[in-house]
C-alpha cells in the first residue's frame, strides 16, 4: 500500500476546467485517508475545498509548475502521485514531471492510470494505433503539423472536415472547416493551443448521435460502466456544451450494449487503472459508430455521472490507484460491493451555462470548442420533468417574439439559445418534424419537448425520492434526494430530526458567480455540523463539492427557485431553524424577498437590511446618515439630461450604460466635450435603463473588505486591489495585507466597516468595496453576503470567515469565540484568469463588467515573491525575466516608465516601446503596435486603447504571452520588480 | 398468472393509450396494499408473482423472455417504450409476463413501433402512471409476493373482494411452468460443425443465437424429451435452458438430467443451472425477491475476476447442499449466492446468470466458448 500520495489540483477555474476538479481532488484526498494513506495536495487555486487543511494532510498553494512541484516532491518525498484528478492540468504536469526526470529522481510512482495510458489517450497517432489493434473503429483522420499538410489531408478526406488539437483543454481551438480557407484559419489558431503542435484533420460527422460512457477499471482488469449519457445535440457540439441526458434514452438494449462493450475494450486496450470517459459517434440507421475521444482521467462528465448515479467515481478511482480492487471497495450507500453498475430509476438532465450574457459582443454560437462556464443538473421521473426542472435552474432568459427566420437560424446553427428557441418554435406551433430536421436532434427528444410545451407537468403534491444507485433494490443509506411531482408518489425524505438549517447553494458556475460560492457553501455546512446543527443543502450544480452527498446531512438536488426551496422548507417542517441565503451568491440572495413573503425564516442578516444594502438609493441614505462618504452619483433617464447631470456630479465622471460592451461602453468623462463625444457614439441607442453617472475618483486605490459581524462586533479582512478603480473588483488582482495604505486609513476602513455592519444589522458576512483617494475613504458598494473573495481572504489571513459567519448566524458572539490572529507574517497575492483565449472575437481589456473565470494565489515572504507565484499560479507561461517586453503607454508619467524599465532591466529584460511611449535613452527599439510581433516576447504592457494597441493585447493572448493592460497592474509589477529576481521557494500554508 | 384478458376492440387494431376514455388500473398486494394508476393494453384482470427488474433498456427482450411467465413484471426505470419495438428483439413468439407495470409508457413516435400498441396487440394488461419506486420498495421489504392487477374503465372498477379472491388463488411457486413454456416439437437451428442439444425449459432465442454464432448446430428439444432420445442425436453437449418457475416443479426434467449426468457435457443456464444442481443432489431455495436486472456483479471464485451480468431468477442453489464434486465457480458479490457451478472432473458447467445478455451485457459469454471448447 502506498503511504504518501501527491495529488495535483487543476489550478484556476478556466472554461473547460472548473469546479469538477475540486470535487474530484477532494474526493481523492478523502479516499486516500480512508485507505490509510497520507496526502500532499498542491493547487494554486485558493477557492477550493481541497486546499483546506481538513481535506489533505499537507497543502501547498503553489504554482502548478515543474519547478515548484519538484521542490514539493523533494521536501515531502511522496511514494506516488495521482495524475488523473486534476484535469488536463494535472495530467499534463505529471507527464512533464516524468519527462523532466523528476519522478524517477525522487522515486515517485504514478499511481493508477500511468504514463503510457495517458500518452495513448492523448496522442492521436498512438490512440489510433491502440484502437486499431483491438478492432475499434476510429475516424479516418491524420495528424498534421503544418497548414499545407492539413490542406492536403483535407483534400483526400473531402470537406467538410473537422480539426482538433492534441492535449487541448475543453477542445479549445477545434472546429469544422467547410473549405480550404476556413481550414487555414482553424489550423493556425488551433496550433496556438496545443502543447505538441499536432493538429488532427478528420472526416466530419455532423448529425451523428453522440454518446458517452463512464468506465472504471482496476489493476485486476475488473471493468464496469458507471453511467452512459446521451447528448441531445448531435455530433459537432463539444460534450461540455451539449445538453445531456442520463441514462441514454433512445438507444435500444443492443445499441447500448454494443457501445458499452466497445467502451470496455477501449479502456482495456489503453490500460486505464481508474476512471475513463469514452465518447462515441453513432449513425443510427446503419449502426456504424466511431470512438471519438477518451479522457483517461476524471472529467466534467465523470462528475456529472457521479452526481447522476450516486456512484462516487473519483473516490473509487483513487482507491484503485492506491491498490484496491473494485470487488474490495464498498459502495457506501448500499453496503454492497463497488463492483456493480448503478441502476437509475429517474432521468437526469444537464444544461450548460454559457457566458454569452456577459460577452454581448459574441454571437452565441457553440461548436467543437467548449464555451460554457458551468452547468446545471436536474432529476425527475420523466424526461419532461427533468427538463423543466433544468430549465428552471439554468437562470437564463427564454427567447420570445423572434421572427420566424431568426428562429430558424437559431435552430440550424448550434448556439446557446437553441433550446429556448426550440421551445418557442413549439409554442408557435411548428411541426416537430420540421424542428427535428433543422436541428438534427432525435425526434424522440423533440416529441418530449413538444409535450413539455403542451402540458403542464402534473401538479400533484409531489414527493422526494432517493438517489440510491440501485433503483430501490437494496436498502440504502444516503441523504441524497430529488423531488418529483409525477404520479403523486411516496415521500422518502422524512424530516431530519433535531435542529437543522437549509443552506442555499449558488447554482451553475458563471462569470461573476464562481466556485468561490461553493467554497463558502461547503464551509457553512461544515460549521453547522460542528455547532451541532444538521446541514441541508439545496443546489443544482453537479460539478461541486457542495453537491457531494457526503458533504451535508442532507442534499436536495433541486432548482434554486422559490417553489423548490419552499417545498424543501415545508418538507423539513419542525426543527428547521430557517434558511441561510448569504453563502449562495446573488442567486440565493435574490430568493430572500419571496421566501420572506411566504413566511419562511431567513437566518443571518435580516431581509429588510439585505434589501437596503442592495438598493443603491437606500444604501446611500443609510451611509449618509452614518456619516460615511460615498462618491457623488446621479442617474439619467434621458440623453438630454446627461450634460447637465454630469456637471452637477462634477468632473471627472464615470458613465456606465446598461448595455456595456466588453469595457468599451464605460468611459471616464473629464469634461463636457468628453460627454458630447460619448453622446455622439451612444445617443442613437435607446436608454432602456437609467444611466449611472458616478463621480470618478481619479487615481484612487480600491480596497476590498470581507467582514464577519454578529450585529455588535466585527472582524474585517482588508485587501488592497492592484488594478485601479473602473476595473470590476472581481477582475482585479489583490494583495493581503494591504501594501500601500497608511495605518490611519486602514483604521478608518475598519471603523467604517464596523459602522456599516451595525447600520445594516449584518449577522454573518458582508463585503464592502472602498476607494481611497488622497487618504480620503469612500464606500463604493456594500454586499450583505459572502463575496467571491471569501476563500482568498480566509486563506490569506488565516481567519475562517465563513465558519465564523455561521457561528454568528447561530447566535454566538464573536468576542466569545476563539479566533486566530490575522496572519501578517507573509504576503498573499491574488491573480485572475480570463477566458479571452476561448473567445477570439473579444477585446482582452478590462472594464466594469466582470470577465474573469478564476483566480490563483501566491504566498511569499515578500510582495515580489507572492506576486510572481500568483503570476505562475495563474498559468501564465513563465515569469518574463530575461525576455523581451513590449511597452505601449503613451500617456504614462515618464517617471513611472523609467522605474518600470529600470526594474525590467534588473531582471534581464530587453525592451521594445511603441512610438510616443517615453523612453529614457535612444538605444530602446521602437516598433509600432501595428507591426510588433509579440509572439516570442515575455510580456506586453499596453495601457492605450487604440485598435492597434488592443490588437497587440489580442495577439499576446493568442500566443499565450502575458499582458498588462491597467495602470494598477503596471504599478504592481514595478513594486514586484523592485525586489529583483525573487525567491520562489515554498511557503507552507499551515494554519 | 391467470390472465383473464379482454382485448379492447379487435386484437390486431393498435390502441392508443390516450383514447377518449382513459383506462384505470388497480394493483393489490398480499397485505392489502393497493396502488392505483392508469391502464393500457387491454381491460381485464391479471395475477402473478410481482417482480421488478432494474434493467434500464431491453424491455422488449424482458417481456418476451419465458422466464417472466406467470409474473407481473415491473420496470423500475420510469420511461419504458422510448425506442419502440422491433421483431428482431423478441426472445420468444409471445409476450410472457401476465401483466406489466411501468411508471410512464413512453411513446416511440409511430403506432406500429410503439410499445403501447404492442402490448395491446398481445393482450397484456398494463398499468402505468403509478409510483413504481414505491412498489419496488414494497417488494424489497416484503419479498416477491403474488399481486393482482385490474385494468378497467374508470366506472367499472372491480370490487376489492374480487381482487382479494384472485390474489388468494395465486400460487406461483407450485406450478410447473416448464411444461407450458417448452417447444411442442424439436427445432433445428444453424448448421455449425458441432451439434448441441438444448433442452427447452422456456428458452430465450438469444441463447440459440449465441450458440449458432459459435459454429454450432442447435437442436431445441421439448423439456420432456427422454435422455435416450437426446443421446440418440449424438450431441457434443446438452444445454439446459433458462425458464420460469420453481425448479422443484420440474422434477421430470431433473430426472432426465440425472440420466445424462456424467455421460455427456452439460451446460445449465439460470433455471437450467438450478435443475442441474437438483439432479446432482443439491437443493434450491427461494430468494426474498430474486435478482432481476442487467447490473448484477458476479465473481469467479478461482481467479477473483468480477464481471457484470444479466439476471432473472427468484430461486437459488444452496451452496451447503452441493455434492463434493460440484464446485461453486461463481458467486454474487452483492449477497454471496451461488452464481455458477463447475464439476471437479466432468465437462459440466452451469451459471445462474445469462451469459447471452439480451437484455444486458455479455461480459461472461466467454463461458460459452470455454464449455463448447471442452464439450467438442
Amino acid at each position: 500500500m502506498t503511504e504518501r500520495v501527491l495529488i495535483i489540483g487543476s489550478g484556476p477555474i478556466v472554461i473547460g476546467q472548473a469546479a469538477e476538479f475540486d470535487y474530484s481532488g477532494t474526493q481523492a484526498c478523502l479516499a486516500c485517508r480512508e485507505a490509510g494513506a497520507r496526502t500532499i495536495l498542491v493547487n494554486s487555486n485558493p477557492a477550493t475545498i481541497q486546499t483546506d487543511p481538513h481535506v489533505a494532510d499537507v497543502v501547498y498553494i503553489e504554482p502548478l509548475t515543474v519547478s515548484s512541484l519538484e521542490q514539493i516532491i523533494a521536501r515531502e518525498r511522496p511514494d506516488g502521485v495521482i495524475a488523473t484528478v486534476g484535469g488536463q492540468t494535472g495530467l499534463n504536469l505529471t507527464v512533464a514531471l516524468a519527462e523532466a526526470g523528476v519522478l524517477e529522481r525522487y522515486n515517485v510512482r504514478i499511481l493508477g492510470t500511468g504514463l503510457e495510458t495517458i500518452r495513448r489517450g492523448e496522442d492521436r497517432a498512438l490512440f489510433a494505433a491502440t484502437l486499431e489493434a483491438v478492432g475499434e473503429p476510429i475516424l479516418p483522420s491524420r495528424a498534421v503539423t503544418s497548414v499545407q499538410e492539413a490542406l492536403q489531408v483535407a483534400a483526400e478526406i473531402g470537406y467538410p472536415v473537422m480539426c482538433r488539437s492534441a492535449y487541448a483543454l475543453g477542445g479549445a481551438g477545434s472546429g469544422f472547416a467547410t473549405d480550404p480557407s476556413a481550414l487555414d484559419d482553424k489550423v493556425s489558431s488551433a496550433q496556438a493551443f496545443s502543447v505538441t503542435g499536432q493538429v488532427l484533420v478528420e472526416r466530419s460527422l455532423y448529425g451523428w448521435a453522440e454518446l458517452e460512457y463512464e468506465v472504471i477499471r482496476d489493476s485486476q482488469d475488473n471493468c464496469l460502466i458507471v453511467c452512459n449519457m446521451e447528448n441531445l445535440d448531435p455530433m459537432g457540439v463539444h460534450t461540455g456544451d451539449s445538453i445531456v441526458v442520463a441514462p441514454s434514452q433512445t438507444l435500444s438494449d443492443d445499441e447500448y450494449h454494443r457501445l458499452r462493450a466497445a467502451a470496455m475494450r477501449v479502456v482495456r486496450a489503453l490500460g486505464v487503472e481508474g476512471a475513463c470517459n469514452v465518447q462515441f459517434a453513432l449513425e443510427r440507421s446503419s449502426g456504424d459508430y466511431y470512438v471519438i475521444e477518451v479522457n483517461p482521467r476524471l472529467s466534467r462528465s465523470s462528475a456529472l455521472a457521479s452526481k447522476a448515479t450516486g456512484y462516487p467515481i473519483a473516490k473509487v478511482a483513487t482507491r484503485i490507484a492506491v491498490g484496491n480492487s473494485l470487488p474490495q471497495i464498498r459502495n457506501d450507500i448500499t453496503g454492497t460491493s463497488a463492483f456493480f453498475e448503478p441502476a437509475l430509476d429517474y432521468v437526469v438532465m444537464k444544461i450548460p451555462r454559457w457566458p454569452f450574457d456577459k460577452f454581448k459582443g459574441l454571437d452565441g454560437r457553440i461548436g467543437t470548442s467548449m464555451r460554457s462556464t458551468g452547468e446545471v443538473m436536474a432529476i425527475g421521473r420523466s424526461f419532461e420533468e427533468a427538463m423543466s426542472k433544468a430549465l428552471r435552474s439554468i437562470d437564463t432568459p427564454r427567447t420570445v417574439g423572434l421572427a420566424e427566420t431568426d428562429l430558424e437560424a437559431l435552430l440550424i446553427t448550434p448556439n446557446g439559445a437553441r433550446l429556448p428557441a426550440m421551445l418557442q418554435a413549439m409554442r408557435a406551433g411548428w411541426e416537430p418534424q420540421r424542428i427535428a430536421d433543422l436541428t438534427s436532434i432525435h425526434p424522440w427528444f423533440i416529441d418530449r419537448l413538444a409535450t413539455l410545451v403542451r402540458e403542464v407537468v402534473p401538479g400533484s403534491p409531489g414527493a422526494y425520492k432517493m438517489v440510491d444507485t440501485c433503483a430501490g433494490e437494496f436498502e440504502a443509506r444516503t441523504p441524497y434526494f430529488y423531488r418529483s411531482e409525477m404520479l403523486g408518489g411516496q415521500n422518502e425524505a422524512l424530516p431530519l430530526s433535531g435542529p437543522k438549517a437549509i443552506i442555499l447553494g449558488a447554482g451553475p458556475i458563471r462569470i461573476g458567480q464562481g466556485i468561490e460560492f461553493d467554497y463558502a457553501t461547503v464551509h457553512a455546512c461544515l460549521a453547522l455540523t460542528k455547532a451541532g446543527v444538521k446541514s441541508i443543502i439545496v443546489n443544482n450544480n453537479p460539478e461541486t463539492v457542495s453537491t457531494d452527498y457526503s458533504t451535508s446531512d442532507r442534499l436536495y438536488f433541486e432548482p434554486l427557485d422559490i417553489d423548490a426551496v419552499e417545498a424543501v422548507v415545508r418538507n423539513e417542517g419542525k426543527g428547521l431553524l430557517g434558511v441561510i441565503p448569504q453563502f449562495g451568491g446573488q442567486t440565493a440572495i435574490n430568493l430572500v424577498a419571496s421566501l420572506q413573503e411566504r413566511g419562511i425564516r431567513i437566518l443571518g442578516t435580516r431581509p429588510g437590511c439585505i434589501d437596503a444594502a442592495e438598493d443603491r438609493g437606500q444604501a446611500s441614505d443609510v451611509l449618509r446618515r452614518a456619516g460615511i462618504p460615498t462618491p457623488p452619483w446621479k442617474t439619467v433617464e434621458h440623453w438630454d439630461d446627461l450634460k447637465r447631470v454630469a456637471a452637477e456630479v462634477g468632473f471627472p465622471v464615470l458613465l456606465r450604460p446598461s448595455y456595456v460592451l466588453s469595457g468599451s461602453g464605460m468611459i471616464v468623462a473629464r469634461s463636457v466635450e468628453d460627454v458630447e463625444r460619448y453622446l455622439q457614439i451612444h445617443a442613437n441607442l435607446p436608454l432602456t435603463q437609467p444611466l449611472l453617472v458616478d463621480k470618478f475618483l481619479e487615481g484612487a486605490v480600491e480596497l476590498n473588505v470581507d467582514a464577519v459581524s454578529d450585529g455588535h462586533d466585527m472582524l474585517a479582512v482588508i485587501m488592497e486591489q492592484l488594478d485601479e478603480c473602473g476595473v470590476h473588483s472581481g477582475d482585479s488582482a489583490e494583495v493581503y495585507p494591504a501594501q500601500t495604505i497608511s495605518p490611519e486609513v486602514l483604521r478608518t476602513v475598519e471603523c467604517y466597516t464596523r459602522t456599516i455592519a451595525r447600520a445594516f444589522q449584518v449577522v454573518g458576512l458582508v463585503n464592502v468595496q472602498y476607494a481611497v483617494q488622497d487618504d480620503r475613504v469612500y464606500v463604493l458598494e456594500v454586499n450583505p453576503r459572502a463575496s467571491r473573495s471569501v476563500p482568498f481572504a480566509s486563506k490569506a489571513s488565516g481567519i475562517p470567515l465563513a465558519d465564523l459567519a455561521v457561528r454568528a448566524i447561530l447566535g454566538d458572539r464573536l468576542n466569545e469565540l476563539d479566533i486566530p490572529a490575522p496572519r501578517t507574517d507573509r504576503v498573499a497575492v491574488k491573480n485572475v484568469v480570463f477566458p479571452f483565449r476561448v473567445f477570439p472575437g473579444l477585446d482582452p481589456v478590462l472594464g466594469p463588467e466582470m470577465q474573469s473565470t478564476g483566480e490563483s494565489m501566491g504566498l511569499g515572504a515578500t510582495f515580489g515573491a507572492a506576486y510572481w507565484k500568483a503570476w505562475l499560479g495563474a498559468g501564465l507561461r513563465a515569469v518574463p525575466f530575461g525576455g523581451t517586453v513590449y511597452i505601449s503607454a503613451p500617456d504614462e508619467d515618464p517617471r513611472t516608465i523609467d522605474c518600470l524599465m529600470a526594474g525590467l532591466r534588473t531582471v534581464g529584460c530587453r525592451i521594445v516601446v511603441a512610438p510616443g511611449t517615453h523612453s529614457p535613452d535612444a538605444s530602446v527599439e521602437v516598433v509600432a503596435p501595428e507591426d510588433v510581433d509579440v509572439s516570442a516576447f515575455g510580456l506586453a504592457i499596453v495601457l492605450g486603447r487604440s485598435r492597434a494597441e488592443i490588437g497587440v493585447l489580442r495577439r499576446a493572448v493568442d500566443a499565450r504571452v502575458a499582458g498588462i493592460s491597467t495602470r494598477g497592474g503596471l504599478r504592481a509589477m514595478i513594486r514586484a520588480l523592485q525586489e529583483g529576481v525573487p525567491d520562489l521557494s515554498l511557503m507552507p500554508t499551515g494554519a | 398468472m391467470v390472465a383473464i384478458a379482454q382485448a379492447e376492440g379487435a386484437v390486431d387494431t393498435p390502441m392508443k393509450a390516450s383514447s377518449s376514455r382513459p383506462l384505470a388500473a388497480t394493483l393489490m398486494l398480499t397485505d392489502g396494499t393497493c396502488f392505483y394508476g392508469r391502464g393500457a393494453g387491454v381491460t381485464g384482470l391479471a395475477s402473478g408473482e410481482l417482480v421488478f427488474t432494474t434493467a434500464m433498456t431491453g424491455y422488449q427482450e424482458a417481456l418476451t423472455d419465458p422466464s417472466y411467465r406467470g409474473q407481473l413484471l415491473m420496470f423500475t426505470y420510469p420511461l419504458i417504450g422510448n425506442y419502440g419495438v422491433s421483431a428482431g428483439r423478441a426472445q420468444s413468439d409471445s409476450l410472457q409476463a401476465s401483466g406489466v407495470i411501468v411508471a410512464t409508457l413512453s411513446d416511440a413516435g409511430s403506432d406500429q413501433r410503439s410499445l403501447g400498441s404492442y402490448l395491446a396487440r398481445h393482450g397484456v394488461p398494463t398499468m402505468h402512471g403509478v409510483d413504481t419506486r414505491a412498489i419496488a420498495l414494497w417488494t424489497r421489504r416484503h419479498g416477491a409476493m403474488p399481486g393482482v392487477m385490474s385494468i378497467h374503465q374508470e366506472e367499472h372498477a372491480p370490487s376489492l373482494a374480487i381482487l382479494r379472491m384472485m390474489l388468494d388463488a395465486c400460487s406461483y411457486d407450485t406450478r410447473d411452468f416448464v411444461a407450458e413454456s417448452t417447444v411442442a416439437r424439436p427445432e433445428v437451428h444453424g448448421a455449425g460443425s458441432r451439434r448441441v442439444a438444448l433442452l427447452d425449459c422456456g428458452n430465450k432465442r438469444s441463447v440459440i443465437d449465441e450458440l449458432v454464432r459459435r459454429d454450432t448446430q442447435v437442436i431445441v428439444l421439448p423439456a420432456h424429451t427422454s435422455a435416450a432420445d437426446i443421446m440418440a442425436l449424438h450431441p457434443a453437449g446438452v444445454v439446459v435452458s433458462n425458464g420460469p418457475g420453481n425448479p422443484e416443479c420440474a422434477m421430470h426434467v431433473v430426472e432426465t438430467i440425472r440420466e445424462l449426468y456424467g455421460t455427456v457435457p452439460l451446460f445449465g443456464i439460470c433455471l437450467g443451472h438450478q435443475l442441474l444442481a437438483l439432479a446432482a443432489g443439491a437443493t434450491t431455495y427461494k430468494l426474498k425477491f430474486g435478482h432481476r436486472g442487467a447490473n448484477h456483479p458476479v465473481q469467479d471464485t478461482a481467479t477473483g475476476h468480477a464481471f457484470v451480468t444479466t439476471q432473472n431468477h427468484g430461486y437459488a442453489v444452496d451452496a451447503d447442499s452441493l455434492p463434493a464434486d460440484l464446485l461453486v465457480s461463481h458467486r454474487n458479490l452483492n449477497d454471496d449466492t451461488v452464481e455458477g457451478l463447475r464439476h471437479r472432473t466432468l465437462p459440466i458447467r452451469s451459471v445462474q446468470f445469462h451469459p447471452e445478455g439480451a437484455p444486458g451485457p455479455k461480459d461472461a459469454d466467454v463461458l460459452l466458448d470455454e464449455w463448447l471448447g471442452i464439450a467438442a
